[in-house]
């Protein structure tokens, strides 16, 4: 007979690494009832309601990360404080320092956790120093709410926002429940003037909010998750393994995976925070309909890329000039390319110094062909954003690699734009034209997720081997019979994918007046859905460690 | 109503309904695998019940077949099978070799005899793209001498990324091997034979470290009625394939790699091979998804000229992991029954060479509780050993040596890995240790025989 267990009813509240608090967890549901139930009574009272929502989304953490629920306050003390000294002195001198101790404080914490044993790791190889590797545990979500915590009082400091004056504000901001862990990055400007409104949101955000919720469970909990236990993991865990079709087949699924499982997940936070009377700007626009990888960047990620925009591309010369920092990661992105070509590639020296001069070349000709010398700088400074963004997602040679290769097809792009500006502007809205234009970049952004995916740098290369070298046809009816639900998986994605937007939100009008107990039943066929694709461990989400 | 309450009364009232579906799912007993995986109150209930007994699938009529008879033989014991790390023949004394002919080839090498020893290792696509062969050939060749990765089919029906060979070949060979319906061609042991129409293959040995010795490259090929003319490296070469099975030297250099242009497509060809001209060898006989009963669709006659013309020293047997296909299985019987033929006419037509049946790896499925390992693992192992013990071959445990029960689940979690995380098989990492492994217990067995050989003859 199935017993109640005090014992492991009592354990649900603690945290559990193996199995840290994610919005698909059974725990979440209950928390997310509790949460509403409160929030919803104390609607009114805009202290209380603030204090309930600051417990729950530190509790949240709490489940998630563990103690790390500490450097949350902490890094919001610190902040909250400095941002409101920034404000207040009028000196400019001891302001700017101010700025400098909140970015030094911010970006120290990030790089302990985050980039401390990649530089180790460095001089043990470059310097042939010995240093050991530290034990350090990567606290969840802290990439994000640096982020996040250095917008806010870059901002204060350039006299754009009045600091929150409660404290309470400002760690709601950091700790909001819904974005803290995976983002997307917030910017205080939006998000903290909506926090003291009345709790009142239309019909149609209340739909808005259970679309995002539910397609982003889908997206994440079916689609992601199938593809990846089933197909994607066995592909890139030993690509050698595998003929160039399945090969190419695994590229094309990750793409899929790491879409559906980021938008899924940012879709599932808008969603929530929707029905909580917030609004959080949209974090992809169906990224794979892009016709160039300039506006690949404008539909992925938007919360990252803008905020690189804001906060390093415009400070750093942007499209106006070059500066120290320009030339100074432009001259590692050189140097660094030169080292790897010799010692990775096992190129001579003459054809890697060929190449790393094509590649300076590539950065140039945008200006040359415009007679404009301020293009290098602001290529130049393309390259240093995309360079540090791929930093960003980890410690890794395979993330700078990826940023390097995006920062490259950027510069390509606008010479491509220069050179055939007047020659397609006439077949530029036609179909075909379009329709080449989405594959050639959806198969560029898919070869660059190989680095981004693969363990390593020889993991990549044995991928792109196999598909380039040992690819065969032959092999499609026994990979189809292998393999025909993850490709069905991966059709209904793409199509899914290939819906406009506009035409989402004109559907989703319609359904505004449906009954409550239609929303409930779609909710339970949802969750027999989950029921039936379930795998037995969870899987966790990707930018969970970024 | 307003948003806000919509949103109030929704959550309220799915989450009522979701704990009460979940409470009376427990209390009635009634159970939907969708749901039951998604209970809401799962995770805080004990579930004292006895588990119910796991129940067989029984999809395919052989399941019925009645356990072998196994015939206590006076001073064996098949019990010796569960050791982990040990080739048995089953003999209670464990002081003696168990394959004792194939160490006197070995010790002859040792000692200074020039003569090739030759090793056929066969298996599934845990061996594929020599991983495990890689490692044991490297640590054997160290120790006993001897140069050249062995054989290698012209292509291959799935991935043939291999390190130890470099090759590249035209898009028109025709292939046929056990996954082509109503095959009548003589299949080589690979299970493959290919036929060119204008087509060529170009290999190289990357296995070999010694730049004087010298490589004997060979052509293995079917019957053609009269001489006919290949081109190798280009030029052209007359060769007689008159036997139904043919290896044809056809150069012995310095060179380590190899092209072969086939023009007519009546040549069955089944692939090159390299190898030194004294010295210990093995070829890698991988081919995805067989258990190893293919072989009953090879006759006798061929595989005895095989025997005759490409002698091998020792068979070894690997296979398994494919009759592990669902995760309930428990009953192997039927496999020992199809097995059984198929091992003694492999033993019978090899009649010189020792025939070592290795044991699957560990392999996991998904169960309610997570990965873990077949239900069925065990008892597939004792078939193995016990169609060994019946042929009176050897047996090595490969399962247990790779640690037993769940060990696959604790190769793929590690940091690194060493298996992939299909739960299937083991990574190049985790191939090269159970190469490493296997080669241990050789030399195990080897130990052994030297110890035997210098009491019997002290002073050799």
């Amino acid at each position: 007979m199935p017993t109640f267990d005090l014992h492991l009813f009592v354990q649900q509240f603690i945290y559990d690494p193996k199995n840290p608090l994610l919005f698909n967890n059974g725990f979440f549901v209950c928390f997310f009832t509790l949460f509403i139930c409160l929030y919803y009574s104390f609607r009114n009272n805009f202290i209380v309601r603030r204090y309930i929502f600051c417990l729950f989304s530190l509790y949240f953490f709490y489940k998630a990360s563990g103690y790390f629920v500490g450097l949350v306050i902490i890094s919001a003390m610190f902040n909250y404080f400095v941002s409101n000294a920034i404000y207040r002195q009028q000196n400019k001198r001891t302001k700017m320092l101010l700025l400098l101790l909140s970015i030094f404080f911010n970006v120290g914490i990030l790089f302990y956790f985050k980039y401390t044993n990649f530089f180790i790791s460095i001089s043990n190889s470059l310097f042939t120093t010995h240093f050991s590797t530290l034990n350090i545990l990567l606290p969840i979500g802290i990439s994000f709410f640096t982020f996040e915590n250095l917008s806010y009082t870059i901002d204060v400091y350039r006299d754009e926002f009045k600091p929150a004056s409660k404290f309470s504000d400002y760690l709601l901001f950091l700790s909001f429940f819904p974005k803290l862990v995976m983002g997307p990055i917030v910017r205080a400007h939006d998000f903290i003037p909506q926090i003291n409104l009345p709790f009142t949101i239309s019909d149609k955000d209340f739909t808005k909010g259970f679309y995002l919720i539910i397609s982003g469970l889908i997206k994440k909990l079916i689609i992601s998750d199938y593809l990846t236990v089933n197909f994607v993991n066995y592909i890139f865990d030993d690509p050698s393994r595998y003929t160039g079709l399945e090969n190419l087949f695994a590229v094309y699924g990750y793409a899929i995976v790491i879409y559906c499982d980021f938008s899924g997940y940012s879709d599932i936070a808008l969603g929530i925070a929707r029905w909580l009377g917030f609004t959080i700007p949209p974090n992809f626009l169906s990224p794979y309909q892009s016709k160039n990888i300039t506006e690949f960047w404008r539909r992925w990620h938007i919360s990252l890329s803008s905020w690189l925009r804001d906060y390093l591309y415009f400070p750093i010369g942007g499209n106006r000039k070059g500066t120290v920092a320009t030339y100074f990661f432009a001259t590692l992105f050189f140097a660094g390319s030169f080292f790897a070509e010799v010692k990775f590639l096992q190129l001579s020296y003459f054809v890697s110094t060929a190449i790393t001069l094509g590649l300076l070349l590539l950065f140039m000709l945008p200006s040359i062909i415009e007679k404009n010398k301020k293009g290098v700088a602001t290529n130049l400074n393309l390259l240093t954003i995309m360079l540090l963004g791929g930093f960003w997602h980890g410690a890794n040679w395979n993330f700078i690699l990826w940023g390097a290769l995006h920062g490259i097809a950027l510069a390509v792009h606008k010479i491509w734009m220069l050179l055939t500006g007047k020659i397609v502007s006439n077949v530029k809205i036609s179909w075909w034209y379009k329709a080449i234009m989405v594959t050639v970049t959806f198969h560029f952004v898919c070869f660059t997720w190989i680095f981004f995916k693969a363990a390593d740098f020889a993991t990549a290369t044995t991928m792109l081997h196999q598909i380039l070298h040992d690819f065969s046809f032959d092999v499609w009816g026994a990979f189809y019979k292998n393999y025909s639900p993850v490709l069905a998986m991966m059709l209904i994605a793409f199509l899914l994918h290939a819906i406009p937007d506009s035409l989402a939100d004109k559907v989703l009008e319609r359904f505004t007046k449906m009954p409550m107990v239609a929303y409930v039943a779609v909710f339970f066929m949802f969750v027999v859905l989950y029921g039936f694709f379930k795998s037995a461990e969870p899987v966790l989400p990707i930018y969970l460690q970024f | 109503m307003k948003g806000s309450r919509r949103v109030l009364f929704f959550v309220g009232s799915s989450f009522i309904i979701y704990l009460l579906i979940s409470l009376l799912s427990y209390i009635t007993g009634f159970t939907w695998a969708p749901f039951k995986k998604v209970n809401l109150v799962s995770d805080i209930i004990k579930n004292n019940s006895p588990t119910k007994k796991d129940t067989l699938v029984i999809a395919d009529t052989l399941a019925n077949t009645p356990s072998p008879e196994i015939i206590a033989k006076t001073n064996y014991n098949l019990q010796l099978y569960k050791q982990a790390h040990l080739i048995t023949n089953f003999n209670i004394d464990t002081t003696k070799p168990a394959l004792a002919v194939f160490l006197q080839k070995l010790h002859d090498l040792k000692t200074g005899k020039k003569r090739k020893v030759r090793i056929a290792y066969f298996g599934d696509s845990m061996i594929e793209g020599d991983l495990l062969t890689k490692t044991l050939r490297e640590l054997l060749q160290k120790e006993f001498g001897g140069d050249g990765v062995g054989f290698v089919p012209i292509t291959s029906l799935a991935s043939q990324f291999r390190q130890t060979v470099n090759s590249s070949y035209s898009n028109g060979w025709d292939r046929e091997s056990f996954k082509t319906d109503g095959i009548k061609n003589q299949l080589f042991l690979s299970g493959y034979l290919f036929r060119g129409h204008g087509d060529w293959v170009q290999m190289k040995d990357e296995t070999i470290i010694d730049s004087a010795v010298l490589i004997e490259k060979s052509l293995l090929c079917g019957f053609y009625d009269k001489p006919i003319t290949i081109k190798i490296n280009d030029a052209d070469v007359v060769i007689n394939p008159n036997k139904i099975f043919n290896r044809i030297v056809t150069s012995t250099d310095l060179e380590r790699s190899m092209k072969l242009f086939v023009a007519d497509d009546k040549l069955p060809v089944y692939g090159l091979s390299f190898e030194s001209e004294s010295g210990i060898m093995v070829d890698n006989f991988s081919f995805r998804g067989i258990s190893g009963v293919e072989f009953s669709k090879i006759d006798s006659s061929f595989l005895s000229t095989i025997a005759e013309e490409n002698p091998y020293d020792l068979i070894v047997f690997q296979y398994g992991v494919n009759v592990l296909f669902r995760p309930n299985d428990m009953n192997f019987n039927w496999y020992a029954h199809i097995l059984k033929p198929v091992a003694k006419k492999i033993r019978t037509c090899f009649h010189s060479a020792d025939f070592l049946m290795v044991s699957t790896a560990d392999r996991a499925f998904k169960y309610d509780t997570g990965y873990a390992s077949a239900k069925g693992i065990d008892s597939l192992v004792r078939i193995q050993a016990s169609i060994a013990y019946e042929i009176g071959a050897t047996f090595y445990n490969q399962y247990q040596s790779m640690g037993g029960r769940n060990s696959i689940v604790d190769w793929a979690n590690q940091t690194p890995a060493l298996a992939n995380k299909d739960y299937v098989h083991p990574n190049s990492k985790g191939a090269a240790i159970l190469g490493k492994y296997f080669f241990e217990a050789l030399m195990n067995d080897y130990r052994k025989f030297t110890n035997q050989s210098v009491k019997i003859a002290p002073n050799y």
